[in-house]
């Protein structure tokens, strides 16, 4: 049994570390989260030199050929960075959705200039009345001839505002279609705004606008695949987030003074800090566990995958996630006092990504349910006696 | 898990798997699975069983009936058990009074101890308790002083669980008075059938008489019982509690009580169909079976950097009791739930007189766990030492 990273895992780890070190300390970081983009062309060409946006995809495309693992390795760092480039909704949500979906053309076309960090994709999937619920779309497609014209309004979009392309959902043929429209097309209206951790996502508004219908047939099982290895990424970003998070605290109850003694002299400090701990070693095994559910499915047979025990892991694993960084994030700032709720204090600044984390793409009650729907995890047969 | 394992792994768990299942009497197992209470010749037939194929005592030195597996087999055999409902070796003999002795004892005391106690003809007692002496266990008084060839043995020991059972008691002692409390503490072997040992009952709020108050009133003990160097008890008591914390999260188990809880819901009705359906309580239900993947994974993550051989404690085993204790508490909770009214009844059998439908298996023992269960957020070290352990362990503070 062997659970640790591979010495070329490991190697991608500390180059991507050692490169956030030295280029995207909380100076660089506060320059960039203030800037009117919200995010750095520079640093993003620097991924992109570095080959990281291009390790889940294939050779075939100028990808890395390697798979979910290592993106898990840089999503924990840029997590310990709080790194604010569009990496989740162009490589794992709009490039894993054009590569589980599209044809070998499409992929061509988009997936070269997206790894050489050219090309930016959002998924347009939520909308503003549906909450979490993807598999029901408002936004249709209709035939145009030519293509397809789709129209509806998408919320919750992810990197709105810089994206070229949008992989849309819409209902088509009584299912669930994904579209590609172009950002610059006729009858596309984008509104960007800003997240509360400062990431930036929007909202768009299609209006008859052209499409070219991303591979064929319903996209429901591709939509759930991509957003499971999504939550997956976003409990190893959680996971770097929470461990950093979890450490400047310990070092400010060794530092910081009060009464003539620091404060984590106080068994009461202590014990909240050893929970949070706990917590964190919780939420590590269950980002592992993710992980194993999605490049389990990776490494199965194309078509042999296991596809209703990946969903209910990485549904598992969310549900340890999102109340780890609620738990983690809330203890932070409560163990530094006002100076946590700063702007100026990093603290403030993993609470925001670890509160946003949460209730991205589900939140604990959806999950909870879901799981819930699907049996759970643990077979009723487990205490027989045969 | 047996995705995780190699091949040569799989193969061992399905060899263990199969011999729980051939070799463990159905009727303890059954009794183990539907919450009865184990007797002693339960737990005594399954033992020698276990010791007979060599899996009684694996986590001892090959030569005194170990054997030579690595963490994750030593993992595997006892998730198995756990799974099987196969009641564990007593835990007095198998993992802590067996290993101080095979590490600390003259090559005489071994050879008169160790067989009987991995084939648990002697059944051992635990003596470190005292009425002042809890978390803070250094500060024991029960005193030995030395008269020729005999200790003189005076004070009392408390929460000896099974004491009723107990051929033999391992003890810490005071031995010098005068040192800082930790350097005057020995490791005393007592039979328990010697003049002045007393042992009282005590009654717990599950009702059960499971830990007892053992009184020594100058009991002589003879020199030869002393395990290692006098003075010394204290490093062998941390060595046995460090071995105590393995194995603790108790997942198998868990996992067993947790299907157990699911299977009753399952056919319970409610109004809307079964207690399944019910959106609260299945939330509650698959936040539960979350922990405790969490904590199996844990569990793994801890083993798999562990090598063959080295058994010092990771502190991380912290986190295991911590949060393994909890969810042990919370799934009694839950069973307890899962039974509604019915599952406030103090009954010892679930069958009634004719003509009354037979109360659920589950409630012979939810209600009873429940309360039995608060012990374990508060012995192998409460709740609040391993908090205090992972905090300067780990985060320095």
């Amino acid at each position: 049994m062997d659970l640790e990273l591979t010495d070329e895992q490991r190697e991608l780890k500390s180059t991507v570390a050692r490169l956030l070190r030295t280029e995207y300390d909380a100076a660089a970081r506060e320059e960039i989260l203030r800037s009117e983009k919200g995010w750095s062309e520079e640093k993003w060409q620097t991924f992109a030199e570095l080959g990281l946006l291009g390790l889940p995809f294939s050779e075939d495309y100028d990808g890395a050929d390697m798979g979910f693992a290592e993106v898990a390795v840089v999503m924990e760092e840029f997590g310990r960075a709080l790194v604010l480039e569009p990496y989740l909704s162009t490589v794992v949500l709009g490039g894993g959705l054009v590569d589980a979906a599209g044809t070998p053309q499409q992929k061509q076309d988009i997936l070269p200039g997206l790894i050489e960090g050219e090309k930016l994709l959002a998924f347009a999937g939520y909308e503003p009345t549906s909450r979490y619920d993807l598999t029901a779309p408002s936004t249709t497609a209709a035939d145009s001839g030519s293509g397809f014209a789709v129209s509806g309004e998408k919320s919750s979009v992810l990197g709105a505002a810089d994206a070229h392309t949008f992989v849309v959902s819409a209902a088509v043929d009584g299912g669930v279609g994904l579209f590609l429209v172009d950002a610059d097309a006729q009858g596309v209206t984008v509104e960007g705004r800003m997240q509360a951790d400062g990431i930036r996502a929007g909202s768009v508004v299609f209006a008859d606008a052209p499409a070219t219908r991303l591979g064929a047939g319903d996209a429901s099982a591709v939509i759930e695949r991509v957003v499971d290895t999504a939550n997956a990424a976003l409990a190893a970003e959680a996971v770097g987030a929470m461990e950093a998070s979890l450490t400047m605290t310990a070092e400010y109850l060794k530092t910081r003074e009060q009464f003539g003694a620091p404060i984590g002299v106080n068994q009461v400090l202590q014990h909240r800090a050893a929970d949070a701990y706990a917590t964190l070693e919780s939420a590590k095994s269950m980002a592992l566990y993710a992980k194993l559910a999605i490049t389990g499915e990776e490494s199965a047979d194309e078509g042999a995958g296991d596809s209703k025990s990946r969903h209910r892991d990485v549904l598992a694993s969310k549900l340890i996630i999102d109340d780890a960084s609620r738990e983690i994030s809330q203890e932070s700032i409560q163990m530094h006092g006002g100076i946590g709720m700063t702007m100026e204090y990093p603290i403030g600044h993993y609470a925001k990504r670890l509160t946003v984390i949460p209730r991205t793409f589900d939140d604990v009650d959806t999950v909870s349910q879901e799981l819930a729907s699907l049996g759970g995890l643990i077979e009723p047969e487990a205490a027989d006696l045969s | 898990m047996d995705q995780l394992l190699n091949q040569e792994e799989r193969e061992f768990a399905q060899h263990m798997r199969d011999f729980y299942r051939t070799e463990i009497p159905e009727a303890i197992r059954y009794k183990v699975a539907t919450g009865q209470e184990m007797g002693k010749d339960d737990l005594v037939t399954t033992q020698r069983i276990l010791n007979k194929h060599g899996y009684a005592v694996p986590n001892w030195p090959v030569e005194w009936g170990g054997q030579d597996w690595t963490p994750v087999q030593r993992h595997i055999w006892l998730e198995e058990m756990q799974l099987a409902c196969v009641p564990q070796p007593l835990a007095f003999n198998a993992s802590m009074v067996g290993p101080v002795i095979a590490a600390f004892g003259s090559q005489e005391i071994k050879e008169r101890f160790l067989p009987a106690t991995a084939n648990i003809d002697i059944w051992w007692s635990q003596g470190f308790s005292e009425p002042d002496a809890g978390s803070d266990l250094a500060s024991l008084k029960t005193s030995a002083v030395r008269k020729g060839d005999v200790y003189i043995v005076n004070g009392q020991k408390t929460w000896t669980t099974l004491g009723q059972y107990g051929d033999w008691i391992f003890m810490l002692v005071r031995t010098d008075p005068t040192v800082k409390k930790q350097a005057g503490i020995s490791f005393l072997l007592i039979d328990m059938t010697t003049p002045g040992v007393t042992v009282r009952p005590i009654e717990l709020i599950d009702g059960s008489v499971e830990v007892n108050e053992v009184f020594f009133d100058n009991v002589e003990v003879p020199v030869e019982n002393l395990v290692g160097e006098e003075n010394k008890g204290w490093t062998y008591a941390k060595f046995l509690l460090g071995n105590e914390r393995t194995g603790i999260a108790r997942i198998g188990t868990s996992k067993v009580n947790l299907a157990r809880a699911k299977a009753y819901a399952a056919m319970t009705r409610t109004s809307r169909g079964t207690l399944l359906d019910d959106p609260m309580f299945s939330a509650r239900l698959t936040k539960l079976e979350a922990r405790l993947t969490a904590l199996e994974f844990t569990q793994l993550r801890i083993l798999s950097t562990q090598v063959a051989g080295n058994d010092q404690p990771d502190p991380r085993s912290s986190v295991l009791k911590l949060h393994g204790s909890q969810l042990q508490q919370d799934i009694t909770e839950l069973l307890v739930d899962v039974l509604g009214p019915q599952g406030l009844d103090f009954i010892e059998a679930p069958a009634t007189a004719d003509g009354f439908t037979d109360l659920p298996t589950a409630s012979v023992d939810a209600i009873r766990d429940y309360f039995n269960y608060r012990k374990v957020t508060i012995y192998g070290g409460s709740s609040e030492v391993q908090r205090g352990i992972i905090s300067k362990a780990i985060l320095g503070l």
